[in-house]
């Protein structure tokens, strides 16, 4: 079920603009980003574009199904619903997350992405993604 | 003629009044994350916006697809959204995204470059609501539809 997730970033050229970097450990699959003055998009404040950290959880989440699913072939984004509860700051940022269900066909996906303190998310995504034909499901 | 006059007025002009629109461009034009992607400026009126982008190789979301990933129109539509805004508040607004929501109705065409257009359909003094679509070939067959609150902080109209 293991699928090297380094593979998964390198078949993505925005996920290599983006420069994301991933561990794995018991909780699943941790993305981070490092910041550049390149992300920013509040130069007064500073603070990371909204964009930018959107991005970067949908990225997170396109890493929990590789993880979960064992395949590296690509889930499609159908939608997807973000909040902003913070600005990001100019700092590094991580993300988790969660796949509340596997169907045959979708996914549905909640995440959230923090900078120092993991209580203090600075932005939460849900998603649906299509998922590749032939990904087993864990109904 | 005497030279004591400035008849333009550009003289007198502080940066607080400069017109919303050439604020407006400039915020497409040297926000650093939009420069980034590469958007450039269409244009701009009260409550409306529109961007283009053009296609690139290294924001691909699979590498072979030549398709723009997600996350690229994520930041278009987000970016597009903020231009209706400043387009009608001006500088002072410093709109902040509260929510956002994307549907994507199917891939661009490889190679496709993207246009986004947004409308702000209400404000309050606090509060901005906004449409945005995404297309590559035609409005009439989009690629993208969004939703977006952003939270407004508008100086008190004297």
């Amino acid at each position: 079920m293991s699928v090297d997730l380094a593979a998964v970033l390198a078949a993505s050229p925005f996920a290599r603009f983006l420069a994301i970097e991933t561990q794995v450990d018991d909780r699943g699959v941790l993305a981070i980003l490092p910041i550049r003055d390149e992300l920013i998009g509040n130069v007064m404040l500073p603070a990371m574009h909204g964009g930018c950290v959107a991005a970067f959880l949908e990225i997170a989440c396109q890493l929990q199904v590789a993880h979960e699913t064992g395949t590296i072939a690509p889930a499609r984004t159908i939608d997807i619903s973000v909040e902003y509860l913070r600005p990001a700051r100019r700092e590094i940022t991580y993300a988790r997350a969660r796949i509340r269900r596997l169907g045959r066909r979708v996914a549905t996906i909640h995440a959230e992405a923090w900078q120092s303190d993991e209580a203090k998310p600075v932005c939460l995504l849900q998603s649906h993604l299509r998922l590749p034909d032939g990904v087993a499901t864990s109904d | 003629m005497s030279s004591g006059d400035d008849p333009s007025g550009s003289a007198s002009r502080r940066v607080g009044d400069w017109p919303e629109q050439a604020i407006a461009e400039g915020m497409v034009t040297f926000t650093p994350y939009a420069k980034a992607l590469g958007m450039k400026y269409v244009s701009s009126s009260p409550n409306h916006g529109e961007i283009f982008l053009p296609w690139r190789e290294d924001l691909v979301g699979q590498g072979g697809s030549d398709i723009f990933a997600p996350g690229v129109l994520t930041a278009l539509i987000d970016h597009v959204c903020g231009l209706a805004i400043m387009a009608t508040f001006g500088f002072e607004a410093r709109p902040a995204t509260l929510d956002l929501r994307i549907d994507h109705m199917r891939p661009a065409a490889p190679r496709g470059s993207i246009t986004a257009a947004a409308h702000c359909y209400k404000s309050t003094r606090n509060i901005a609501f906004l449409r945005a679509e995404a297309w590559d070939v035609s409005r009439d067959d989009l690629v993208a539809t969004a939703q977006a609150a952003f939270i407004l902080n508008r100086k008190e109209q004297a």
